[in-house]
């Protein structure tokens, strides 16, 4: 299934599995989950949170290290 | 367990993996404000009366720390100033600068902006060699290596808000530090065996010198990622971006290691914290060191020696 993904200045479609969570998502994205705030349609969701089908994830990095 | 642990929300946006707690936006805002208050008695951070300087980067830190404390400030506990400082760092501090105003105008809190320029002659770019001149090597006589920017950046920052401090009045100086901060500060120190920083470490600076204004840390105890989250949570306008010079530093190498430890000990931020408090008031017994501070032959600031250590770099560039 397709999702929008949202990431700073890029804007990705991507093709993921059913039952996939954000988790994954981050994972396969290669982001690290604890420096970011995903957004699930416009609501902040927790990594366990199920993706599906059609979903816009707004991936907002908050940790920049230093 | 799927829902709110305070009010049954199904909708959460944060489970906390050191406690358990799972809370939706509502009840995690709230949490937070009632952290940050709790702690601030807790460690008598504040008193009525006071006029706090909140040190306000734009970053999430200083602008979550700036409208928790302008709730005391609402019911007229604390007045408050906030000061941003322009250290000079093209394409990545303009942004915050505006931020920080567009937050401070929001509440109706007065707002300055202090340069490095402006006090030092030079900015941080100038000083590092980044502005194409060609100058910056930071290197003084009996430096092997060029100091980072974050040494720079930490004294001249701490010089002027000491100095704005004493000018507005100001009885203390809040800073946005988080429990990352504070147990990379931790760590750091220890590793380098730098035991006169270490003892310095707390909610609450203790110079026994009048001339240094109180420094406070609100948020010491909630972690960076949490007040990232509260931050788009409130829906607050801050600037997320890296500083361009935090690259290569300790700080970002300690802080790495740290969090890739948290991954699997979720509670080692606060272990460390904790067991360091517990410490501290008797390295600070043994170790502070003896005498007193005397002031600066050049600026007139407090000062351990003959020179201040903003004063002691402006002149090794002389």
């Amino acid at each position: 299934m397709q999702v929008k993904v949202i990431f700073g200045e890029e804007n990705l479609t991507e093709d993921v599995p059913e039952d996939y969570t954000i988790k994954e998502l981050l994972k396969k994205l290669g982001i690290p989950s604890e420096t970011v705030v995903v957004k699930k349609n416009e609501a902040i969701v927790i990594e366990e949170e199920l993706i599906q089908e059609g979903d816009t994830l707004e991936i907002i990095k908050v940790i920049f290290g230093g | 367990m799927n829902s709110c642990s305070k009010c049954g929300n199904q909708q959460i946006i944060i489970r906390k993996k050191h406690s358990g707690q799972s809370l939706c936006q509502e009840c995690f805002i709230e949490s937070i404000n009632e952290k940050v208050l709790k702690d601030t008695r807790k460690y008598k951070l504040l008193e009525k009366g006071d006029k706090v300087l909140v040190a306000l980067s734009g970053g999430k830190d200083s602008v979550v720390a700036l409208h928790i404390l302008n709730s005391l400030r609402e019911k007229n506990i604390i007045d408050m100033v906030a000061v941003t400082i322009d250290e000079g760092i093209k394409g990545y501090r303009e942004e915050g600068i505006e931020i920080a105003a567009t937050n401070a105008k929001s509440l109706g809190i007065e707002h300055r902006v202090m340069s490095f320029k402006e006090y030092f002659g030079r900015t941080l770019d100038e000083m590092m060699g980044q502005d194409g001149t060609g100058h910056g090597d930071t290197r003084r006589q009996g430096d092997t290596e060029p100091r980072h920017a974050c040494t720079y950046c930490g004294v001249f920052r701490r010089w002027i808000l000491n100095r704005v401090a004493q000018e507005e009045g100001a009885t203390k100086i809040a800073t946005g530090h988080n429990l990352d901060d504070e147990t990379q500060s931790i760590l750091m120190n220890y590793l380098e065996g730098n035991i006169n920083n270490l003892i310095r470490i707390g909610p609450k600076s203790e110079s026994r010198d009048e001339r240094f204004t109180v420094k406070i840390k609100p948020l010491r105890e909630i972690p960076e990622k949490e007040i990232g989250l509260y931050a788009i949570a409130a829906d607050l306008n801050v600037h997320l971006a890296g500083c361009p010079y935090a690259g290569e530093s300790f700080r970002r190498e300690i802080g790495g290691f740290i969090k890739e430890l948290s991954r699997d000990h979720p509670t080692i931020m606060y272990s460390t914290l904790r067991g360091f408090d517990k410490i501290k008031p008797i390295l600070k017994k043994e170790l502070t060191p003896k005498g007193n501070t005397g002031e600066c032959r050049r600026c007139g600031e407090p000062a351990a020696g003959e020179l201040c250590k903003a004063c002691s770099f402006l002149e090794g560039w002389e």
